[in-house]
């Protein structure tokens, strides 16, 4: 009978072979899969915070509905915060600076926002801590509001039926954000109550306040703001001819042209202008020192999980000397017991990375939640991003150093000499 | 009459420690015949696991000329010796050598794994049958005895068709009545298959068993007995 039939499928034996071989020492095997699926969680973990940091940023600032701020000046992080997020380090613009910017001949819409802490009273039971008794109120303009917010709507539904934004001169309406009226538990028609301090006044005032509108979710932090109508707001906190932002739609927005608009606008004294850039570079930078941080831990865990590799294959290799030489006496080039040896650690690297990914996946809440317990970091919405792209590239990234980890071992190997082999194990 | 398929003529190997050589062979001349079953005997240290090593050309010699089915092996590098073993010689081993966690059919297929043969379960249940091992294809060989053991090892090396079989103390952890059933398979298949066998043992029991026992001392041939006629 011929038995010269080659396997096309040799590979696949290759790969049963190798696993058989690692289930040999399944602790072993276990706890060097675990380092590696360790250093790919944290990887997974880190690349899925900067690109869900990033997307969440660019998801503020386009939902923001304005490219440019004008505010007063103070710190750039506060001024990004501020933007993106509201802010409690309030400084104010004088009142005609709206009246000067509006006549721009590049803009296309402004808008003229007053915000304010206030101190929510008779709120809802989920109040617990004093910090947690404050809000912040933007005082806005209704009609160049929603110009530059279009998609701004009125949740439906029960308790929520007939929501709309504040009738002309009113001065105890407020709307609030999807998130506000689930945290203070208002529907339309409830009241809200608030104690705000006038400027140049000692004791707090206390206002009630009729909702007639809860906003849908949109994501960003209009979800959590209370609205009032800017007139009032600035009555109510005795800065009548003051605001905190102009928000600005340029009818172009590039660099040039933001360039041009600052440098006009600049010349104004106390006033800053920022651009949805400068916001963007202000927040990473904000974090770039911790993702650096946290970035060379990441690499130090997979530099440790490589080693661990190293070794763990490097251990097999040497208890199975003599079956090694065995197979090369069965027929095994060097090219064979190579393969075998790679093989293993590339599998080790493999099945670590998807339990590593597996884990960054189930966990992307936990490290989400424990971002955001330690730091403010100005964004709405989910800023740890794990995509499919994400999880396949750091899979690809763990296969590639395998192959790197897995030479040494399988060099170390394919050199046995047989004769030397076979008799190292008698 | 038989083909010579093992020729070597003053075959040496040498090892140098520092200024010292070790003699380990000093100049066998030998043949092996198709069919024919020879045994090396010798105490420890005459150097039969050295001539073993390089008539089934896992070693090269450090002098001497040794044929191979045809091709003369003497000056090959490692790789090249790879490929006169490869589907030319079937090896048996003392200690089994059997990979733990591969049933007795997947060790049985190993060295076709290695040769990039696709395997065959027919081929692989008549070499089962040749040893007696029919009902043991699924086991793992923590679930055999020694002999049966040692039967899978000679499966292994027959699943290649070679046309020399080379045993190095196959009969070494075996009781007597197995080793006697193993002595018996490899004439079966010397027999049967035109096997050439090349066996090495400490036990002349097993060793006059063969056709020609061949005895060693320091390196050199001692004695040359034709067995095959006096049985």
């Amino acid at each position: 009978m011929e038995e010269t039939i080659q396997d096309p499928f040799v590979l696949r034996r290759y790969v049963v072979l190798a696993t058989k071989n690692l289930r040999r020492r399944p602790v072993r095997t276990g706890l060097t899969v675990a380092g590696v699926a360790l250093a790919v969680t944290v990887a997974v973990s880190l690349g899925g915070f900067m690109l869900g940091y990033r997307g969440a940023i660019d998801k503020s600032i386009k939902m923001l509905g304005y490219q440019v701020m004008i505010m007063a000046k103070g710190c750039p992080y506060e001024a990004a915060t501020m933007m993106l997020k509201g802010g409690t380090g309030l400084l104010y613009l004088p009142g005609d600076t709206y009246q000067q910017v509006k006549s721009d001949p590049d803009i296309e819409n402004i808008t003229p926002i007053f915000v304010g802490v206030v101190e929510k009273q008779a709120s809802s039971i989920r109040d617990e801590g004093a910090a947690s008794n404050f809000t912040i109120i933007s005082g806005i303009d209704v009609p160049s509001f929603l110009v530059m917010k279009p998609w701004l709507g009125f949740k439906q539904g029960p308790g929520y039926a007939n929501g709309r934004w504040f009738t002309p001169g009113s001065k105890d309406e407020v709307v609030l954000g999807f998130e506000a009226a689930e945290y203070e538990q208002r529907k339309v028609g409830d009241s809200f109550y608030a104690s705000i301090t006038p400027a140049g006044k000692p004791n707090p005032v206390m206002y009630q306040f009729t909702v007639v509108g809860v906003l849908e979710r949109t994501g960003t932090q209009d979800d959590g703001t209370v609205f009032l109508p800017i007139d009032a707001t600035r009555e109510y906190f005795n800065r009548p001819n003051q605001l905190t932002i102009l928000g600005i739609k340029l009818k172009e927005f590039s660099s040039f042209k933001m360039r041009e608009f600052e440098t006009r606008w600049l010349k104004l004294p106390e006033v800053q202008v920022v651009g949805l850039q400068q916001v963007k570079n202000t927040l990473v930078n904000l974090v770039a020192t911790a993702q650096t941080m946290i970035a060379a831990v990441a690499a130090i865990a997979v530099i440790v999980a490589l080693i661990g590799v190293i070794n763990t294959i490097l251990m097999s290799v040497y208890e199975r000397t003599a079956e090694i030489g065995i197979m090369k006496a069965l027929g095994a080039r060097r090219g064979s017991i190579f393969q075998l040896i790679w093989l293993e650690t590339l599998m080790v690297c493999f099945v670590g990375a998807l339990v590593g990914s597996a884990m960054a996946v189930i966990g992307a809440g936990l490290v989400e939640t424990a971002i955001k317990g330690l730091a403010d970091l100005g964004v709405s919405g989910s800023i740890v991003q794990i995509t499919p792209a994400l999880v396949g590239y750091t899979v690809l990234v763990a296969v590639v150093l395998g192959f790197f980890a897995g030479l040494y071992p399988a060099w170390c190997a394919a050199s046995m000499r047989p004769v030397e082999a076979i008799g190292k194990g008698g | 009459m038989p083909d010579t398929i093992i020729e070597a003529h003053g075959l040496k190997r040498y090892y140098y420690r520092g200024s010292e050589t070790v003699k380990a062979l000093d100049g066998v001349d030998l043949s092996i015949r198709t069919g024919e079953i020879v045994s090396i005997l010798g105490p420890s240290g005459s150097g039969k696991t050295t001539l073993i090593n390089l008539l089934s050309c896992l070693d090269a010699p450090t002098e001497g000329t040794l044929m191979m089915a045809g091709q003369s092996v003497a000056g090959l590098s490692e790789d090249e010796l790879v490929e006169v073993r490869r589907g030319v010689l079937g090896f048996v081993f003392q200690q089994f050598s059997l990979l733990p966690t591969l049933t007795v059919s997947e060790n049985v297929e190993l060295p076709l794994m290695f040769l990039r043969r696709r395997t065959d379960a027919r081929r692989t249940a008549e070499v089962l049958r040749m040893v007696g091992l029919s009902d043991r294809a699924s086991h793992l060989p923590r679930e055999l005895s020694g002999g049966q053991m040692q039967r899978v090892a000679i499966a292994r090396a027959l699943i290649v068709d070679p046309k020399i079989l080379v045993a190095d103390e196959p009969t070494g952890n075996l009781d007597k009545a197995t080793g006697e059933s193993i002595i018996a398979l490899f004439k079966h298949l010397a027999a049967d298959k035109g096997l050439a066998i090349l066996i090495t043992t400490h036990n002349p029991v097993f060793g006059y068993e063969t056709d020609r026992a061949i005895t060693l001392e320091d390196g050199r041939i001692v004695k040359e007995e034709n067995l095959r006629k006096e049985r």
